[in-house]
């Protein structure tokens, strides 16, 4: 036994280091059991949640997608779609090109969509237009703004 | 027990044993499987699961097809199915078929692409900054060096963040950055393999001391989906911090209390996270050698730090701070967010789980002291970090999987598995509900 232990061994018995566990712990053990059950049911009912919400915005926009493709009537795979993050509101921001070509490298056309999914689409209330080889949608690039998006002064001018 | 229910015991066993041995090959199957189709598949390209990079496996492109989320997940839950499998049936396993696949899976991923993650692009930048450029990464960014081959490989995220790396990492990851960019990612890939062949040894040599079925620990780290897809896919830096906290065990298990406690601050200069051992070392063993070790190797690495990178590099608490902010998706405190109504994490959240983790510790110290498997806390620590982490990545939910293999609290190894099944659940969004 080290100095150290030998000093150790002068605290209280129930404050001294110990090998190993003392048997009689049990309660201890369940207790701890219990709580991690616990949080391991939180983090279940959490992820389960998650994995919902993801699987409902998902579907969101799907039916974005297929509402600016049926607006525009371009069948285009290269569509983008934008969550309002900061917000935390449903209304999301698609663009794509208005005529063919590489994606963002031709004008593009941004619809906001608003609204629940009927019938597997939502409502496209306004938009506006960007210009060629504009990566980021940015208030500062977008004109011609229509619809709801005008009133809402979503362009610079 | 009556005599008769005594008697069905042995051929209840001999059924089991019979089952396991074909079961277990049909898993192995099943996870080479799963894993050549993710390599083959990334090697194509063009996925947004493999990140942009110079074309290391070529040779292997024209097999597979594109890489899309759908055959992606389909992998990974074949991949965990076959491993639930696997462990279950591990009785039936011999040694050699056991080492065989472990190899064999490792072979595999080594010859594909970088799977999922930047980070080792982040890696070489760092290394060419300093090797090629001239500049320390612990002050600039790998934006700083914007006409650097690599450069382009960095994820978008990273490329104005110094390292947050230890020096020892930074000092290793340097010869690698004047093999220009494809040796360096091969060199990367193969410092990856050769930690992990040390991590899955040292937990061989851990588990048997501690008369664990070994080749049952082998699997359970060697065949683990996170292990083999996300962290050797991607050839990061947390294969070489667990080899050297294996090691650190594995010197204590030897009784070698000094060399353990150095080569735990060893690893923490390569990944500070290692750190969270220490303590529940020294309160369990109590020995002043510990106390020696650890301080004579922080003091030759805060030197060596120094020396080289000058007061930053030694500085890695400021790092680790900036990187404790970040928030990812895919954390439990983020899932707990969205399910309370909250958009995300904010400040005040970050506190109450530092809070947290610290009455988690303090617990855990204070078990230890009174005799609790300072493997088993040490493991539990790591795992609370991870969980109580707004920044969660797969590779996070592997550095307790090694102390929970062979902890004498098997609640630890049961509480890392469902971890890292609930992180597996969340990623199937794009399955259940898919984008087009």
């Amino acid at each position: 036994m080290s100095t150290l232990d030998q000093r150790l061994q002068r605290l209280p018995p129930s404050l001294r280091p110990l090998e190993h566990e003392r048997s009689g712990s049990g309660r201890l053990w369940r207790v701890e059991t219990v709580v991690l059950l616990l949080v391991g049911l939180l983090l279940a009912i959490a992820t389960v949640n998650d994995v919902v919400l993801g699987t409902h915005t998902n579907h969101r926009l799907v039916a974005d997608l297929r509402t600016w493709r049926d607006y525009t009537g371009h069948d285009y795979k290269n569509v983008s779609t934008e969550q309002d993050i900061y917000h935390h509101t449903t209304t999301d921001v698609v663009c794509g090109n208005t005529v063919p070509g590489p994606p963002k490298e031709r004008v593009q056309i941004c619809l906001q969509m608003t609204g629940p999914v009927v019938h597997g689409h939502r409502a496209a209330r306004g938009g506006w237009y960007l210009p060629a080889n504009t990566e980021k949608n940015q208030r500062r690039y977008r004109y011609a703004c229509f619809g709801t998006s005008k009133a809402q002064k979503a362009c610079p001018q | 027990m009556n005599v008769a229910a005594q008697s069905e015991l042995p051929l209840a066993r001999t059924r089991a044993t019979q089952w396991a041995a074909p079961l277990a090959g049909a898993c192995a199957l099943l996870l080479l499987a799963a894993t050549a189709e993710i390599v083959l598949d990334g090697a194509v390209g063009h996925s947004s699961l493999i990140p942009k990079s110079p074309e290391i496996a070529g040779w292997l492109s024209g097999i597979g097809e594109r890489l899309g989320f759908r055959i992606f997940l389909i992998a990974v839950l074949a991949f965990s199915a076959g491993y639930a499998g696997l462990i279950a049936a591990a009785r039936g396993i011999s040694k050699r078929l056991a080492l065989a696949l472990v190899v064999a899976l490792h072979a595999i991923v080594f010859v594909g692409p970088i799977l999922l993650s930047t980070d080792v692009f982040s890696y070489i930048a760092y290394a060419r900054m300093g090797v090629e450029h001239g500049l320390n990464p612990y002050t600039h960014g790998p934006i700083a060096i914007s006409h650097d081959p690599v450069y382009h490989y960095v994820g978008p995220d990273w490329k104005k963040v110094a390292t947050a790396y230890g020096p020892i990492y930074t000092l290793i990851s340097y010869p690698f950055g004047l093999l220009g960019v494809n040796g360096a990612i091969w060199g990367m890939k193969l410092l990856a393999m050769l930690s992990s062949a040390v991590t899955l040894a040292l937990t061989w040599r851990c588990a048997r001391a501690r008369a664990i079925d070994p080749v049952k620990a082998l699997l359970l780290v060697g065949a683990n989906p996170l292990y083999v897809i996300y962290a050797l896919g991607g050839a990061h830096n947390d294969l070489l911090m667990m080899a050297l906290m294996m090691a650190a065990v594995a010197l204590t298990f030897a009784r070698r209390e000094g060399s353990a406690a150095a080569t735990v601050v060893a690893g923490a200069l390569v990944k500070a996270t290692v750190a969270a051992l220490l303590p529940f070392m020294v309160l369990a063993r109590r020995s002043l050698a510990q106390v020696f070790g650890a301080l004579g190797a922080l003091a030759l690495g805060a030197v060596v730090a120094y020396a080289v990178f000058g007061v930053d590099g030694v500085n890695i608490v400021a790092a680790l701070n900036r990187d404790a902010a970040f928030v990812s998706t895919d954390s439990f405190p983020t899932e707990i967010a969205h399910l309370f109504g909250k958009p995300g994490v904010f400040p005040v959240d970050h506190d109450l789980l530092k809070a947290a983790l610290v009455i988690v510790v303090l617990h855990l110290l204070w078990r230890t002291w009174r005799g609790y498997d300072w493997v088993a806390a040490s493991g539990w620590a790591l795992l609370a970090i991870s969980v109580t982490s707004t920044w969660l990545l797969a590779w996070y939910i592997l550095w307790p999987l090694p102390l929970a293999v062979i902890a004498r609290d098997r609640r630890l190894l049961v509480a890392t598995l469902a971890i890292q099944a609930l992180f597996v659940f969340h990623q199937m969004t794009p399955l259940l509900a898919p984008v087009k």
